[in-house]
């Protein structure tokens, strides 16, 4: 292998193979964090390396085999700590090196602790992207009586325009305005209605305290008995005692909506 | 509210505007006048040194059974939004049933396509299912809204005035006189108030009617003083607190006599308390609709 600038003679020693590990990823990251995506094959290569662990330099072999382009784009790496390339003593301890380790085949891939973390950490956010994809689309369950049937929004059941007269207009129009004015009354009345309890109560309270500390404080006290409070509204006509109703058979056909989840 | 307390301290002992006296006093002041000795569990002043005797009232209620009658106003109102409504609406399915066989009738008249058209629908005209519903309708009797109770305006009847609410009075013989009021009970050291005004609904009723007290503060109160002959250095006058209920079930007509309990609605309270009572602006518990 030979990336630009990396000098001829054969593959450096086991010391300068991790320093070039470690520059390697370095400034591997560097990049990536740089240029978020500058190109699609470096993208494609970035992906790679990313999802996969990290290779030594074999990794960067099995990238310049696939795209020969990739080797412009690969780092120039800079050996800012090889010891000096020039020194005799590197030769020779390459030399040795050559005949201890066995370098025909690939070396072997390590899985870097960093990466499966790098994996579960995108494969959550792509599961945070569904997840949120899911919730948008809840649905909400729909109110019958506000749903018009088509079968009414057909031409033949359109009622003839009513001809309204000037006049009952006009006194359609003034009665609503003398509603308007009747429910503000109706409105302001009860307001102060309720003031004028509230008012009293307060009182009350007021002059119960002064009487005796320990009442006042058992009379606010919340009454937990008090709600739930269910109470029947009045009818148009009382009920008649001993009332039976009709028999007859009914088809229950109200529709249940139950919610279901999807879980993946 | 102090106005009318002052003119009560100058009151002579049979000023009648105080409507409240202690029974257990009045007895006590009978019995022997000269001793104005309370009874023992109040003479030790249990309110903590305060002046003030404690008394817990009931405002027991019956809300209404059926709803008010509609103002003129609410009546034209009314028609004309049903008229608006109909106006807007579309034609529902026995609508256009009556539509097609007014048209229908209307060809046979016209001698056209006579027999054809018969076998098509039914015999059942829609006048004649309308004439059924109607018929079954008027089999249906209510129960009317003015009752018996409202004719013969009998007091102690809880079916009367149904669409109003109805408090309960009682009478009761203060001194040397009878007057409405409020069922109250004096308090007790060790109970709260809400817990006296039960006890009255429960001395008053015996056990046979059930209400729902809103809550555990009152809703009102009344303070007043007891006329010069009747008072100790203990207790210069009374606090009552009133406490809001609302009747679900029984009736007092088993537990009191005739005469001496009365439901009565908003307007009628006039004719039963005095007046100086009712104009007490916290007696605004009685603010009810």
């Amino acid at each position: 292998m030979t990336p630009q600038g990396h000098p001829a003679p054969g593959p450096p020693d086991s010391q300068t193979i991790l320093r070039w590990k470690e520059v390697r990823t370095g400034v591997r990251a560097t990049r990536v964090l740089n240029s978020g995506g500058s190109g699609g094959a470096w993208d494609a290569g970035a992906e790679a390396e990313a999802m996969a662990a990290l290779g030594a330099a074999a990794r960067a072999l099995a990238l310049q085999g696939r795209s020969g382009g990739l080797r412009a784009c690969l780092p120039r790496p800079c050996w800012p700590h090889a010891p000096g390339r020039e020194s005799h003593l590197w030769a020779t301890a390459l030399l040795s090196l050559r005949a201890a380790l066995p370098v025909r085949g690939e070396p072997l891939r390590k899985k870097k602790k960093v990466d499966p973390r790098k994996e579960q950490a995108a494969k959550d956010r792509l599961k945070k992207k569904i997840k949120k994809l899911e919730k948008v689309s809840q649905e909400l369950i729909p109110i019958e009586d506000f749903i018009t049937p088509v079968k009414y929004l057909q031409e033949e059941r359109q009622r003839p325009e009513p001809e309204v007269p000037f006049e009952v207009s006009e006194r359609r129009t003034l009665l609503m305005k003398k509603w308007t004015l009747y429910k503000q009354q109706e409105a302001e009345a009860e307001q102060k209605k309720i003031r004028s309890m509230l008012e009293a109560q307060q009182e009350a309270l007021r002059e119960l305290r002064q009487e005796s500390e320990l009442l006042y404080q058992a009379a606010i006290r919340r009454d937990d008995s008090l709600f739930p409070f269910e109470k029947e509204g009045p009818t148009y006509t009382p009920a008649t005692p001993g009332y039976q109703a009709p028999e007859g058979k009914y088809n229950d056909v109200t529709k249940v909506y139950v919610q279901v989840v999807h879980k993946r | 509210m102090a106005a009318p307390m002052r003119k009560m301290l100058h009151g002579t002992a049979r000023s009648l505007e105080c409507p409240w006296r202690l029974r257990t006093l009045c007895a006590a002041a009978t019995a022997a006048p000269a001793a104005a000795a309370t009874p023992g569990k109040s003479a030790a002043s249990p309110n903590g040194g305060s002046p003030w005797r404690l008394l817990g009232a009931l405002c027991l209620q019956r809300p209404p059974v059926i709803s008010q009658p509609l103002s003129p106003l609410q009546v034209e109102m009314a028609e004309l939004l049903e008229q608006i409504e109909v106006e807007k609406s579309r034609y529902s399915d026995h609508e256009i049933r009556a539509l097609e066989e007014a048209q229908r009738l209307e060809r046979k008249k016209a001698d056209i396509y006579d027999s054809d058209d018969d076998d098509e629908k039914d015999i059942l005209l829609v006048q004649d299912l309308e004439d059924t519903w109607e018929q079954k309708f008027l089999q249906f009797k209510p129960e009317p809204r003015v009752t018996e109770a409202d004719k013969k305006n009998d007091q102690t009847s809880l079916h009367r005035k149904l669409d109003q609410n109805l408090v309960l009075l009682v009478k009761e013989k203060l001194g040397d006189q009878e007057t409405w009021m409020l069922p109250y009970a004096e308090w007790q050291v060790g109970e709260t108030l809400r817990g006296t005004a039960e006890r009255a609904l429960a001395t008053l009723s015996q056990n046979s009617v059930e209400a729902k007290f809103l809550g555990n503060a009152p809703c009102g109160y009344y303070k007043f003083k007891f006329p010069q002959a009747f008072r100790t250095e203990n207790s210069i006058g009374a606090k009552v607190f009133f406490f809001k209920a609302l009747l679900q079930s029984g009736n007092l007509s088993q537990a009191r006599k005739k005469n001496d309990h009365a439901w009565v609605s908003k307007e009628e309270l006039g004719d039963y308390l005095k007046p100086k009572y009712l104009a007490q602006k916290t007696v605004a518990v009685f603010q009810f609709a």
